[in-house]
């Protein structure tokens, strides 16, 4: 092991000899091996920035942004689905054909039929680009939530965001890269969600919490205040430098310094960013913060929040809204839910054009798998809902390099299979990987003797989507 | 031709394909996903079937579907090009395939419908050198030492160094100043070797190698995914791990117990525990799941972690093809599949162990006796008739709570987790129990090649069988494996703990040279094929590798010959981050607060706050809030000994780079991240150990000076210099002031619970009060009990526990 000096050593002689530029030079230097110093992508690209909403439980693309007339006429009409041993015991026996008990209203210049609870939504639907040929492998929440997230059906992969902010860095070197502002409870499959996988830790997802403190162990507990704790870090930073001094060629100690000192800048910056207070009430109002409704309300602020995050350079949000899964009472279920994200979702739209985020932020609408058109039918005839569909489901996107305005793909005309421009759900990651400049083929990880990418095996853009 | 993205673990060069790897990665797909349905196995509409290049031959009510090499005349493409009136999959032209689909088609029926009956038999791009791990291990020679293949030229580390590191590396735990200062009194050349002797012999030394072991099976006590289950008798298996090591059991004997104990050592409690290692993983069957698909992630799942633990060689690749880079062919795959293919789930009663620590048993079945006739209470309180009522989801609620309690329940009894040669009893995690033939009845199902890994086009049938590359490549001969019931894992599991098996010693060699170097011989302890890293000295890794066959497979030994090279005592030594069980107990022991009661069932230590409370999302409801243990002697255990919940890791385990409990883990990362410093300096956790070190401090010696200068010795293992001691005294001074000005913060009263559920029934969202756990709180140490200068003192342990000499180890 070779002695040289430390970075410290030089930043703490600075004064003494060491020019301005010379420190700058080697303070970029320095930068420029971090783990998430700014790096370039693999081809030029609009999107810088990522805000995915992921719609946990599976909504209904039937029920939403894929109307199926022909289900009216069908409604009710019996069928026996074969026992079969590749199907689950859920969605075997009898079934029955189910209507939409949604109105629908034609929406912007496209003239998209999407669900008539969609009210704000129908204002933005000529900025995003819907998508029906997407195809899943997983009916079973978890593992269709890993699958979207992570690329593979088993946890423990490298989250989307994971995989974006190892291949882009990130701007913010105050923030984490990639942040995830999660529900009260966490989704099926937790924190494997946005996970770093194998990827360093640096990558890894940090939720930032709806209650309490938004970072774990933030805020420090009750009596410490700012003024003992700053005492504090003056004896640990003597420590630090007795310690220093015995161990002159052991470079890491300055790393775990600076987390230290990365840690209290992030303490310092992170309440201005979750205070929302600081919005105007118009764009409050915008995201249904504040309104009557408590889980727009809610969720509203998560949006808003992301936007914060994005235009402080972080460059990966997961929003998540959960509760999608209607097996029964769909029109009750799907119908909170619709009103729940109809404000947010089309306010954080509205206000990512109006600051001009939308050109270089990428944003993204999904589910972990779409709905069935036929149900088991449980307790009565007005409690029907629809199960998991892998085959069919409805997604949107919209911001950078989004071909917006169109509808790509199709699904059957009772919306039981995606049937035309079909993809794997690889394809989608390689696609929102391009949209971000990176390629899938390139942006890989050695691990374990293998060199593992988000796509697992490769898979192909989805040109249709690009604008 | 369209750009080709290959459906293979790696992407190919982009070049032509040959007709095999063009159907498996662009016809077989469409097949099963888009005609199989309607014309299938299980339906074959018009008397087609699509699942076989005959039944493509054969055709339908039409006649033959392909005529090999004539794409134009084959009603296939006629039918999805919508030619001739004909159009499928039905529904008019929007429903026609992809344009570059249909392309393939007619390339693949051009090209003579290629349909492998095994997956393409592709060529290997290893060259000799990637054999190595292959290859015989070199004949041992007693004479040679470590060092004589090291050669360092290093001076040797001081005592002090020594003691910390040799500690950490066989305990997981600081020395005590006590044993410091005994290790440097003896001045006998003896010494270092009595140290040796003495920390493996330590309870505490299984307590350490047994989490590396647990690292790599991907221990946990719970079964992941939707409902994540408890596995309520895990908690055997890993007491089992750790008795194994301590008592230096052969490792040959540890593998067959682990693969086969059931079979091999019938009426041997522990074995029956052993064999828990194949149900390891994450596993979850319900409702939604199908039934082929959750039986055959088993089985791929056994097949490759048994091989990657044992053997040091990923199959996750030969899956779907010939492995790239390994000589795995596909039909190796799942012929070690085949191994497993008789493999049922078992939970048969077992006494407990003398061995077995069943102490807190009694106290701990009442316990969650309590909380679940308390569930069952409450259950009943609510109307189950409406499902769309907020009544009903407070219903759901509870029984899912009492649906948790009642698997919790068992944790208490004498059951094993384990499984069987046929069927025993059907039992599963938590979920919808299995159901088998009688034994009489029983025939394990057929394991057939899955090409690229589909189950629904299964292809050859294969007999259970060993890799055959060691036979090719290692001279090491293949076996018969019966294709019986019973028998297949015994035969495979004496397969591998062979001294004749080049991998099995070569791995386990190089995983115990990485517990004490932080970086194995090789690199990649679970890849021993051509990707992993390449040994940096193969002699040694043989040379270890026979010396732990020489030893009769004992471990300890091992270490000994490590511990006792210059290389490991030199001065040269790459420093590591204690990982994040480590830290958690040196946490836990320089305070004073650590408890080394061994092994029982899994305790809960104090986690945040904030995650504790935070509502828990299993299918379909919530379940209960994550409760403490609530003596402070239960949750001060060593980490090795808290619960694993797959979904609820501990987040200060988390944040240091625990493990995933969803993936084995081959080698700790060590990665600084800020949220550490979180962890460590604003957690309640350190918080109360630093005020529990100061008040451990005041008992153990009489003046400030001594304090601080034991509080150096606790921490660092090394007296303070005396400016050291300088500051330390300036910043309790000063912190005296302090707390003598600003009182401590007033106890915080316990808030109540309150959980929202959103219903998936109805969407609306509804409270619900969790009520507190029965149990008595024993409360920790809290600074309103305590005086300014202890609080002042706190100050100083937090900072020492934070500081970077106390987390690193030289």
């Amino acid at each position: 092991m070779s002695i040289k000096h430390s970075r410290r050593d030089l930043l703490f002689s600075a004064g003494m000899g060491l020019g301005t530029v010379a420190l700058n030079a080697l303070l970029a230097e320095q930068a420029n091996a971090g783990p998430l110093t700014p790096k370039t992508p693999h081809h030029p690209a609009k999107a810088k920035h990522c805000i995915f909403l992921l719609m946990e439980g599976g909504p209904s693309h039937i029920d939403t942004f894929d109307p199926k007339p022909k289900l009216a006429q069908l409604h009710m009409t019996r069928f026996a689905k074969q026992q079969n041993k590749f199907e689950a015991n859920m969605n075997t026996g009898e079934r029955y054909y189910v209507k939409s008990p949604f109105k629908f209203r034609r929406a912007g210049k496209m003239g998209i039929e999407i669900n008539s609870l969609l009210e704000s939504f129908s204002e933005v639907v000529d900025d995003c680009c819907f998508y029906r040929g997407l195809k899943g492998d997983s009916v079973n929440h978890p593992t269709a939530l890993y699958h979207l997230n992570t690329g593979n059906q088993f946890g423990g992969d490298p989250a989307l965001g994971a995989w974006a902010s190892y291949g882009l860095g990130t701007v913010n070197q105050n923030l984490p890269s990639f942040l995830v502002l999660p529900d009260v409870a966490y989704p099926q499959g937790g924190a494997a969600n946005w996970s770093n996988g194998f990827l360093p830790a640096y990558y890894q997802g940090t939720p930032l919490r709806p209650e309490g403190a938004p970072i774990l162990d933030m805020a420090p507990p009750p009596g410490m205040t700012k003024e003992r704790q700053q005492a504090n870090l003056g004896f640990w930073k003597e420590l630090n430098q007795f310690h220093r001094a015995r161990r002159p060629d052991h470079a890491e100690l300055d790393a775990r310094l600076e987390s230290y000192e990365l840690a209290f800048r992030m303490q310092a910056e992170m309440p201005g960013i979750v205070d929302l207070e600081k919005e105007s009430p118009a764009t409050l109002a915008m995201y249904g913060i504040g309104g009557p409704n408590k889980d727009a309300d809610a969720l509203g602020r998560r949006c808003l929040l992301a936007r914060r995050l994005v235009e402080k350079g972080v460059r990966f949000v997961q929003v998540i809204a959960m509760g999608w899964d209607s097996h029964d009472y769909i029109d009750k279920a799907h119908g909170s839910r619709l009103r729940a994200i109809d404000k947010p979702i089309s306010g954080l739209l509205k206000d990512l054009k109006r600051t001009g985020l939308l050109d270089d932020t990428l944003v993204v609408w999904a589910g972990e798998f779409g709905r069935s058109p036929d149900n088991g039918i449980r307790r009565g005839s007005q409690a029907w809902g629809r199960d998991h569909n892998a085959n069919a489901m409805s997604m949107w996107l919209a911001g950078g390099g989004v071909k917006a305005g169109n509808i790509i793909g199709a699904t059957d005309e009772v919306g039981g299979m995606a049937v035309e421009n079909v993809h794997p759900l690889r394809d989608l990651h390689v696609t929102l990987l391009h949209l971000l400049g990176l390629d899938d083929s390139k942006l890989r990880y050695l691990h374990a003797g293998r060199e593992k990418q988000l796509s697992q095996v490769g898979g192909q853009v989805i040109r249709e989507l690009l604008a | 031709m369209s750009r080709l993205f290959p459906l293979l673990c790696i992407a190919l060069p982009l070049a032509a394909q040959s007709g095999d790897e063009l159907f498996l990665q662009k016809i077989q797909p469409v097949l099963v996903r888009d005609c199989q349905g309607c014309h299938g196995p299980t339906q074959a509409l018009s008397k087609l079937t699509v699942s076989s290049r005959n039944g493509l031959l054969q055709g339908g009510a039409r006649g033959a579907a392909i005529l090999p090499n004539q794409p134009d005349q084959s009603l296939l493409l006629q039918v999805l090009e919508g030619r001739n009136g004909l159009q499928m999959p039905p529904g008019g032209p929007k429903q026609k395939l992809p344009q570059e689909t249909i392309a393939a088609f007619r390339e693949w029926i051009a090209a003579g419908a290629v349909w492998p009956t095994r997956p393409a038999e592709t060529k290997w791009s290893y060259k000799d050198e990637d054999l190595w791990a292959l290859r015989p291990v070199r004949p041992f020679d007693p004479a040679k030492t470590i060092d004589a293949f090291l050669k360092t030229a290093d001076p040797r580390a001081d005592r002090r160094t020594l003691i910390r590191r040799a500690t950490f590396d066989l305990t997981g735990l600081p020395p005590t100043p006590e044993e410091v200062n005994a290790f440097l009194a003896d001045k006998s050349p003896q010494a270092w070797d009595k140290l040796i002797d003495r920390l493996l012999a330590s309870p505490r030394y299984g307590e350490r190698f047994g989490r590396h072991w647990l690292d790599v099976v991907r221990y946990a006590d719970s079964s992941g995914y939707s409902n994540d289950f408890e596995r309520p008798n895990a908690w055997r298996y890993r007491d089992y791990v750790i008795r194994s090591f301590n008592q230096d059991k052969p490792y040959d004997q540890f593998i067959r117990e682990q693969i086969a104990g059931d079979e091999l050592y019938p009426g041997n409690p522990e074995a029956l525990i052993a064999t828990g290692f194949l149900r390891s993983g994450p596993w979850e069957h319900t409702a939604m799941s199908v039934e082929a698909v959750t039986r055959q992630l088993f089985l791929d799942d056994v097949a490759h972690n048994t091989v990657s633990t044992f053997l040091g060689l990923t199959l996750g690749c030969a899956k779907c093809h010939d492995h790239k880079f390994d000589p795995i062919p596909t039909k190796d795959y799942y012929r070690v599949q085949a191994v497993f293919a008789s493999t049922e789930f078992a939970r048969p009663k077992l006494p407990f162990l003398p061995a077995e620590n069943t102490a807190d048993l009694p106290a701990g079945a009442a316990h969650i006796q309590a909380l679940y006739d308390r569930t069952l209470a409450s259950m009943k309180e609510f109307r189950r008739d409406h499902p769309a009522s907020e009544e009903y989801e407070e219903f759901k609620l509870y029984r899912k709570h009492s649906q948790l309690y009642k698997e919790s329940l068992n944790r208490f009894q004498p059951l094993a987790f384990t499984v069987s040669s046929g069927p025993l009893d059907g039992q599963t995690d938590g979920g919808p129990t299995l159901k088998y033939p009688p034994m009489a009845e029983y025939r394990p199902a057929p394991v057939h090649i899955l090409p690229g890994g589909n189950i629904q086009s299964p292809a050859e049938a294969v007999t259970p069988g060993v890799l055959s590359a060691l036979e090719k490549a290692g001279q090491y001969p293949a076996i018969e494996i019966p294709n019986t019931v019973a028998g297949r894992r015994s035969a495979f599991a004496r397969w591998i703990a062979n001294a004749r098996n080049p991998l099995t010693a070569r791995v386990m060699a190089n995983r115990i040279w990485q517990t004490h170097f932080g970086e194995g011989i090789a690199g990649d302890p679970s890849n021993f094929g051509k990707m992993g890293k390449k040994p940096i000295n193969s002699e040694l890794l043989d040379w270890l590798a026979g010396a732990l066959i020489q030893n009769g497979w004992r471990i300890k030994p091992i270490h000994r010959l490590i511990l006792q090279s210059a290389a490991y005592q030199s001065t040269n030594f790459q420093p590591r981050r204690l990982e994040a069980e480590a830290l958690r107990d040196s946490l836990l022991a320089v305070s004073g607060e650590l408890n080394l009661e061994a092994g029982g069932p899994g305790v809960f230590p104090q986690i945040n706050e904030d995650v504790a409370r935070q509502p828990q999302h299993r299918m379909g409801s919530l379940a209960p809030a994550y409760a403490p243990s609530p003596l402070r002697r239960q949750r001060n255990r060593r980490t090795i000994y808290t619960f694993q919940q797959r979904s609820l890791p501990d987040p200060l385990v988390e944040v240091f780079n625990g493990p995933t409990l969803d993936l084995s883990c081959e080698r700790r990362e060590a990665s600084t991240v800020p949220t550490q410093a979180f962890g460590l300096l604003n957690s309640q956790f350190t918080n109360d150990l630093a005020l529990a070190m100061a008040a451990r401090l005041e008992k153990e010696a009489p003046t400030l000076n001594a304090r601080l200068r034991r509080a150096f010795e606790l921490a660092f293992n090394r007296p303070a210099e005396p400016a050291e001691l300088q500051a330390a005294t300036r910043h309790f001074n000063r912190m005296l002031a302090f707390h003598k000005t600003n009182p401590p913060p007033s106890k915080a009263k316990p808030q109540p619970l309150v959980h929202k559920i959103t219903s998936e029934l109805t969407g609306e969202t509804s409270e619900f009060v969790q009520a507190p756990d029965p149990a008595p709180y024993e409360p920790n140490l809290h600074p309103s009990d305590v005086g300014p200068a202890t609080r002042a003192l706190s100050d100083v342990t937090l900072m020492l526990l934070n500081a970077n000499e106390f987390v690193y180890v030289y």
